[in-house]
C-alpha cells in the first residue's frame, strides 16, 4: 500500500511541473517569482521528499517487474532482486545520458 | 475465441498505458526532479546558473519531446494509481467521482502540457505541420 501511495508524489510533481511550464509560456514575471519559490529551503526540502518517494516508487517497480515477468536466461528464471539491480543500473545510465546530452555545458 | 466488451478493452488499454507511464516515471522522472528542483536551486552538478526547464523546453525538439513523454507519462501513471488506491482505502462509494476527477486532471494536464510545449518551441509545430 505504501508503494501505491507514493504515486501521489509522482502526480504532484507532474502537476507542479506543468504549472511551471505554463508560467514560463504565459507570464515571464510570475515565472521568475516561481523560480524564487523553487529556491526556498522549504521547497527544496519538499522536493527532496518528492525525489525520495519517486525513487522508492521506481525501485519497487523494478522489483515488481522481476516478480511478475521473470526472464528465462539459460533455462533459469531471473529473480526480482536481479531485476532490481539491473534496472537500477539502467536508471543511473539513463539519468547520466540525459544530463550529459542535454544539460552539461549548456 | 472470446470477444471482449468495449469496456473491458478500454480497461485493458488504460492499464497498458498505466504500465508504459510506470516505466517512463521510473526511469526518467527522478533525473528531472533532481535537475529542476534540487540541483538548480542548490547550484549542484550539472546545473550552474541556467534554469534547466527553460533549456529543456525552448532549446531542441528532442528535449521538448523528452519533457512531454516524461511528464505526461508520469501524470497518467501517478493519478491513475492514486485514484485506484483511494478506492481501496475505503472511499469506494466515491469511486465514480474520484475516477472522473482523476481523468479530468490527466486530460487537462496532458493537453495543457502539449499546448505550452508547442507554444514555447514553435519548431515542434513546423515539424508536425505537413509541407
Amino acid at each position: 500500500m505504501v508503494r501505491e501511495l507514493t504515486s501521489f508524489f509522482v502526480a504532484v510533481f507532474s502537476v507542479l511541473y506543468i504549472y511551471q511550464v505554463a508560467l514560463l509560456a504565459e507570464n515571464p514575471g510570475s515565472y521568475d517569482q516561481y523560480l524564487t519559490l523553487v529556491r526556498n529551503p522549504f521547497m527544496i526540502g519538499f522536493s527532496i521528499i518528492i525525489l525520495g518517494f519517486t525513487l522508492y516508487h521506481s525501485l519497487t517497480w523494478f522489483y515488481l517487474i522481476g516478480r511478475v515477468q521473470p526472464l528465462k536466461i539459460g533455462g533459469k528464471e531471473t529473480t526480482p532482486g536481479q531485476s532490481l539491480i539491473v534496472n537500477t543500473v539502467l536508471l543511473l545510465i539513463i539519468s547520466i545520458v540525459v544530463i550529459s546530452l542535454f544539460l552539461v555545458g549548456k | 475465441m472470446s470477444r471482449l466488451s468495449v469496456a473491458a478493452r478500454l480497461h485493458a488499454l488504460l492499464w497498458g498505458v498505466f504500465s508504459i507511464g510506470g516505466f517512463i516515471a521510473a526511469f526518467l522522472l527522478p533525473v528531472l526532479i533532481y535537475v529542476n528542483n534540487i540541483a538548480y536551486p542548490l547550484g549542484l552538478w550539472p546545473v550552474t546558473s541556467k534554469d534547466p526547464t527553460r533549456l529543456l523546453v525552448t532549446d531542441q525538439i528532442v528535449t521538448s519531446l523528452l519533457v512531454f513523454v516524461t511528464v505526461a507519462g508520469s501524470l497518467f501513471h501517478g493519478v491513475f494509481r492514486f485514484q485506484t488506491t483511494l478506492g481501496e482505502l475505503g472511499l469506494k462509494k466515491y469511486e465514480d467521482k474520484i475516477i472522473a476527477i482523476g481523468y479530468a486532471i490527466i486530460e487537462v494536464g496532458i493537453c495543457a502540457l502539449l499546448y505550452y510545449l508547442l507554444f514555447l518551441n514553435p519548431s515542434c509545430v513546423r515539424v508536425l505541420t505537413p509541407h
